[in-house]
């Protein structure tokens, strides 16, 4: 295939968090406002006068004086965050608008909040005299009341501090415009990704994942003209004439924003084609629907618990059907097997991991790899030997099937 | 008749003492403790260790065995 | 002369504690590696026949009475021992629980200590009956009236949540604290059957182990069916959330799910928290068909409140004089049982009224109870189920006397019974204020109280408990580094895994806290035989 005409722009944008569309959007006078999770939303944090930047730490492989504040048995995602910021890799924020899904991220979103106690220091790790840190309470269910109270939260804790600290119109009309550019790019995402669905694919997991990157940690604003003219490069890509991979996967798991790690499963044979993973699209580009006679913040409040297939969801409902929603989406993307990769120290992940492993085979028929990684995947040779031998045995199925 | 009685007596007396005796060497010498952990427990490992278990990765996993237990407050 | 003399003297007093005077040497008295004992320790006349009568013997009669009491069935009792590894491991070595706990104690704190263990004990026997009281595998898969009236909740959902059942005769089990947690105290070996078999689905050893083996009690199929709906909480961390994942899958029962808000300190989330304690209730309502009884709850609530009140009596005397008459072990554990079982028998009160008396007589006749106290220690985060007796060990060997641990902080609060509002605002901010939850996780703010409470408790000392699977914990690893050392105080860590005495021995734990006491305190020991011996195969 024709190589994309913005993928090495948009690869080096991903080399770090302060990246050049990053600089120019603060140059512009915008506020930069982290975040580590899904369940920020992040579209209240594209909010005319600020834009979003998902945090990564790209490169980030010996975290030392991270490790020496949460210790090396807390995730490698958590401890590399910390370092980056030590390092002074964030300064560029304004805010950090924290959540409490998993405990890794809280803590490590702790370090940078100023404390305002006497029973510890502040650690003033970004230096920036504008930045704050602030917590928002994540509800664990789909019911009334977790829609409700995380409403409460988000107006309590994402819009009036920004309001408060910054001066951003947090009107419902200033969200209806941030709604809008989410959406857009939710569909370019979407239109990019739905490519993954062919027989013969038009573009490769790697690619789809940088794509999906970059939407992420870049203002919006100024990628949408990027991601405008890479929908439209799609529509007249052709693919290779002899497909270059040997089965299709759906990667599951915890946090990635590695998309070298989705190179290494490509390498192996294994096309991506559909990412349902924390940075993944499946969720955070499923369009925001507006529903009259409720508000802006309501609609985007139940959006976020509506399409979330976290494992911190604890229903038993919830539960079980996200075996059943990763099932439909290896038939929706015509997968031959699903990759479960866990974070090491993920214990959501680590779980969830081993459930699906039985039941997506047992109850699906789906051919599973089962993986523990790291942030940075250093132990790529083990993982490729684990991929490829994955590889053979679909193929093998396959064979046995055909027979 | 006395001596029947000063006989039960002794005899009261004795079983007590020994059976007191017999408790103190046992709660001195922590024989209940040697005895769950030399016999009983080994016994008892090897009882559920040899136990036969169900298979539970064979429970079925129902998507919609279960109603969503929502309640509006 | 001297020598009979000082014969006759030990005989009658028991040895002195410490090398100088000629002391015991308790750690002659372990058999190598099972932690056995070659003979138990004299401890004078008066002690070891009160030793021998009132807790021994004592505690091994009321095994039998208890069941009798509690059991519908002794005979249930019997199978249930059978059938359930936990079980059978469990009950039978619980003399020697007290052993390790009370070691080298007299007088007074011998016997208030014993009286919590009592509790505990009397507590436990009361649950394991109403397990096999209501377990359709002991009554050949047949569900009884037993079964109908039992509610199964993850341990860390606390009983409270459950009172307003009780009058029309529901009873709360908290599934997984016989099998996991008080068999963790007992006989360590019995965990890592459960934390081995479910790493053999493919779980990693990092998540916290005690949900790897309460998800292992499943695995291995050795969970009573004794009701019929299950009730779990996020309390206290991601893993426990996670945990019940394979929980439900293989017990496949309606299973409400109750989550607690994570920023507890935030006034907006005390409405949601009420809300969704209000949704479990009508899920009970619901499914038993009982509808929640407000004079059931008020009733219950109203002894655990007169149950707070006496620890804050104990710990009033606990933090300003040497006369508190209860070891760093007993109060723990003591505080972790009976919140997590809450009132469902008068065995907490009956203990604590008893504690009390012993407690007030040692500070009308001044008795010092733990004469040889060289630091008063503040024990930090969540401890070694496997080594839970440390602290009695660190006073007999160091002279370091744990006064307050953090576990016994949980709960720290009355709940309101005036009105059905006020006892709901409480009740959100009670559930919230778990040990894991209010300190370990949850937002910082709240481990950072250690200073406050060294100063209330007047403690010189900290023992930073470091379980080394805990996230939340291990995430503030180098803030607490940074504050001792800015505020110059004496603090050692503790590294262990929970439940599994695998990951760090207790000779390893002993050996960590030997070096700071000789490296960074320059101090000899008390009891120099108990610095190194083997008990790697203790229970």
């Amino acid at each position: 295939m024709r190589d994309l005409k913005h993928l090495i722009y948009f690869e080096n944008l991903l080399q770090e968090a302060n990246n050049e569309l990053v600089q120019k959007a603060k140059a512009d006078g915008k506020r930069a406002i982290g975040y580590t999770c899904y369940f920020m939303p992040e579209v209240l944090l594209d909010l005319p006068g600020c834009f979003s930047v998902r945090l990564r730490a790209p490169r980030c492989t010996s975290p030392d004086i991270a490790t020496y504040y949460l210790s090396g048995r807390v995730c490698h995602y958590a401890r590399s965050l910390l370092e980056r910021a030590l390092e002074g890799g964030y300064n560029f924020l304004d805010a950090q608008m924290g959540t409490e899904t998993c405990t890794a991220t809280c803590r490590f979103q702790e370090h940078l909040q100023q404390k305002h106690l006497d029973s510890v220091d502040d650690m003033r790790i970004i230096d920036n005299d504008d930045f704050f840190c602030e917590f928002t309470d994540i509800p664990f269910k789909n019911t009334e009341n977790s829609y409700q109270h995380y409403e409460t939260q988000l107006r309590a804790h994402v819009l009036e501090p920004l309001h408060e600290h910054f001066g951003i119109d947090i009107s419902d009309k200033a969200i209806l415009k941030a709604v809008k550019q989410h959406n857009e790019v939710c569909k370019l995402i979407n239109e990019i990704g739905d490519y993954r669905k062919l027989d013969n694919p038009t573009i490769t997991g790697y690619e789809f994942h940088v794509i999906q990157l970059v939407s992420l940690a870049c203002p919006k604003e100024l990628i949408l003209p990027y991601l405008r003219e890479t929908a439209k490069e799609m529509k007249t890509r052709k693919p290779d004439d002899k497909k270059n991979f040997r089965c299709k996967v759906v990667l599951a798991g915890s946090e990635n924003d590695d998309p070298d790690f989705t190179k290494l499963i490509e390498s192996c044979g294994a096309l991506v084609v559909c990412d349902r993973f924390c940075y993944g699209a499946v969720e955070s580009r499923v369009p925001i629907t507006l529903e009259e006679g409720k508000s802006p913040l309501r609609c985007i409040a139940e959006h976020y618990l509506k399409t979330s297939n976290c494992p911190r969801f604890m229903p038993q409902d919830e539960m079980r059907a996200r075996k059943q929603r990763l099932a439909n989406l290896a038939k929706e993307y015509h997968a031959d097997g699903v990759i479960i990769a866990s974070n090491k120290f993920c214990e959501y992940w680590s779980y969830e991991r081993v459930i699906d492993t039985f039941i997506l085979k047992r109850d699906f028929g789906l051919p599973v790899c089962s993986i523990e990684k790291e942030y940075i995947n250093s132990a790529s040779g083990q993982l490729r030997t684990r991929f490829q031998a994955f590889v053979e045995s679909v193929e093998i199925k396959h064979i046995q099937e055909g027979n | 008749m006395k001596c029947k009685f000063c006989k039960f007596l002794l005899k009261f007396c004795g079983i007590f003492v020994a059976l007191n005796v017999g408790l103190f060497l046992i709660f001195f010498y922590d024989l209940d403790g040697k005895l769950l952990f030399n016999v009983v427990e080994p016994f008892l490992k090897n009882h559920y260790d040899n136990m036969e278990r169900k298979d539970v990765l064979k429970s079925p996993y129902e998507m919609d065995k279960f109603p969503k237990y929502k309640y509006d407050m | 002369m001297a020598n009979i003399k000082k014969a006759l003297r030990d005989f009658w007093y028991g040895k002195p504690h410490t090398a100088e005077e000629g002391g015991r040497r308790l750690g002659e008295l372990y058999e190598d590696k099972t932690g056995l004992l070659k003979h138990r320790e004299w401890r004078g006349v008066k002690d070891t026949m009160y030793y021998m009568y009132m807790i021994w013997g004592y505690n091994y009669l009321h095994m039998v009475t208890d069941i009798i009491k509690y059991s519908n069935n002794p005979l249930d009792f019997i199978k249930g021992t059978w059938r359930y590894r936990w079980m059978g491991q469990t009950y039978l070595p619980v003399i020697h629980w007290f052993e390790r706990g009370l070691q080298g104690m007299r007088g007074e704190a011998l016997a208030a200590s014993a009286w919590h263990y009592r509790a505990m004990v009397s507590a436990s026997l009361h649950q394991m009956c109403n397990f096999f009281n209501a377990d359709t595998r002991l009554h050949g898969g047949k569900e009884n009236n037993a079964y109908k009236h039992t509610i199964y909740a993850n341990e860390t959902t606390c009983g409270t949540l459950f009172y307003p059942w009780m009058d029309a005769g529901y009873q709360y089990i908290p599934i997984e604290m016989i099998p996991y947690f008080v068999t963790c105290h007992v006989n360590s070996h019995t965990v890592l059957n459960y934390i081995d078999a479910v790493q053999s689905l493919g779980l990693p050893g990092d998540p916290c182990p005690m949900c790897q083996a309460e998800s292992g009690l499943f695995v291995l199929d050795d969970v009573p069916d004794s009701a019929p709906i299950i009730v779990t909480c996020n309390e206290a961390c991601d893993a426990s959330v996670s945990t019940h994942t394979l929980q439900d899958w293989f017990a496949n029962k309606p299973l409400f799910a109750l989550p607690l808000p994570m920023q507890f300190d935030d006034p907006l989330v005390k409405k949601y928290c009420m809300n969704e304690i209000e949704e479990l209730w009508k899920f009970i309502e619901e499914q038993t068909g009982v509808p929640f009884n407000w004079e059931s709850m008020k009733k219950r609530l109203e002894l655990q409140n007169q149950l707070q009140r006496d620890e804050w009596e104990k710990w009033e005397v606990d933090a300003k004089t040497p006369y508190y008459p209860i070891n760093g072990v007993a109060q723990a554990l003591f505080r972790i049982y009976s919140t997590q079982y809450g009132i469902q028998g008068d065995f907490w009160h009956e203990a604590s009224e008893k504690v009390k008396k012993i407690m007030y007589k040692c500070v009308e006749k001044k008795i010092n109870t733990f004469p040889k106290t060289r630091h008063r220690v503040i024990a930090w985060s969540c401890a070694p189920l496997y080594f839970s007796n440390w602290c009695t060990w660190a006073y007999n060997c160091w002279g370091l006397n744990v006064v307050i641990n953090m576990d016994s902080l949980m709960f720290d609060m009355e709940i309101r019974t005036d009105s059905y509002e006020n006892m709901l605002e409480d009740m959100a901010t009670y559930h919230m204020w778990a040990p894991m939850r209010r300190m370990a996780v949850g937002g910082m703010h709240h481990i950072f109280e250690l200073w406050e409470y060294m100063e209330r408790f007047n403690c010189d000392m900290v023992a930073m408990y470091d379980q080394l699977q805990c996230k939340g914990m291990q995430g503030v690893h180098g803030l607490f580094e940074d504050e001792f050392r800015k505020r110059n105080i004496k603090a050692f860590w503790m590294p262990h895994a929970l439940p599994d005495c695998r990951t760090v021995s207790r000779a390893e734990i002993r050996r960590q806290i030997n070096d700071y006491m000789t490296t960074v305190m320059h101090e000899e020991p008390l009891d120099p035989s108990l610095l190194d011996f083997d008990d790697s195969m203790t229970w």
